[in-house]
């Protein structure tokens, strides 16, 4: 498609090879990557044969979720958790909306590697609130590590 | 680049099918993507900030259906065999990691209880899986 004769010859149709190798490489990536994005929580498991953490003991940051003060029995409404929501952080009843300001409080301090948390769950709790605990928790300090302790 | 007149040779390649091709593939990939994932339909619970879970190398995916039952990777387990069935799995495998993918609607017991399970089957650490809250995926 030529529109003249002149000496320099127009180019009238666009480059196209930048958008196929941009095509190509969000195609690779989305091939590769795709499958294995996944996100969660770290947590421990208690060990049946309970020799566990005494070392720590005195200065172990426990956090209760009853039944009874938080009773998250179905899944909570998308965004957070219920108002009335109270869970026990040291043995203090808090409203769980302030935990991240406390755990902060208690653990922010504290060296890397002694921020944990450790929780006892009331087993009649919905999964998705109390992992919606955990994710507030863990909005106070980042690095925390959070580790299950046997409740009965 | 005019080779001669009046029958012009058309020297570039014509790509444009490959283009259509390969925006088809994307899309293809983009739109299965959430369905290419191991085990069971899980609802997983919603939450603001998940970190993300490692690559897939290693990772055994252990999976809570709505109704309480035990998958292992793509497989339905037992409660009996699950810890057999767990250490199989992970074969010889260096640097295992085990995940929990649960369903929001899950009693915390029933998590619990596969928590002990992969315990005594000898690992200690595990990642629960969640969503970020207003994203897609399962």
């Amino acid at each position: 498609m030529q529109f003249n004769e002149s000496s320099s010859s127009l180019q009238s149709e666009i480059n196209i090879t930048p958008l196929v190798d941009v095509v190509l490489v969000l195609l690779i990536i989305f091939m590769v990557v795709v499958p294995l994005l996944m996100e969660g929580y770290d947590v421990d498991i208690p060990r049946a044969s309970a020799e566990a953490s005494a070392q720590l003991e005195e200065k172990q940051l426990i956090l209760s979720i009853g039944s009874t003060d938080c009773p998250l029995f179905t899944p909570p409404a998308e965004g957070g958790i219920p108002r009335d929501c109270q869970v026990i952080l040291a043995d203090q009843k808090i409203p769980a909306v302030e935990l991240p300001a406390r755990v902060a409080q208690f653990l922010g301090g504290r060296p890397a590697e002694q921020r944990a948390l450790f929780l006892a769950v009331d087993d009649r709790l919905n999964y998705e609130g109390v992992l919606r605990i955990i994710d507030l928790a863990k909005l106070g300090v980042e690095d925390l590590k959070i580790e299950f302790i046997a409740t009965n | 680049m005019r080779l001669g007149e009046p029958t012009k040779i058309q020297a570039a390649i014509n790509i444009t099918p490959l283009v259509d091709v390969v925006l088809v593939l994307l899309i293809i990939f983009m739109v299965m993507a959430p369905q290419m994932r191991k085990g069971p339909d899980v609802t997983l619970p919603n939450t603001t900030k998940p970190n993300a879970q490692g690559d897939e190398r290693g990772r055994i995916l252990v999976s809570i259906d709505e109704a309480g039952g035990l998958w292992i990777n793509d497989r339905s387990v037992t409660a009996e065999s699950f810890g057999e069935t767990l250490n199989a799995a992970v074969g010889t495998e260096p640097d295992p990691r085990i995940v929990i993918r649960g369903d929001a609607k899950l009693n915390f017991l029933q998590v619990r209880q596969a928590m002990v399970a992969i315990e005594q089957a000898g690992f200690r650490g595990v990642g629960l899986i969640a969503k970020r809250a207003g994203t897609e995926g399962n």
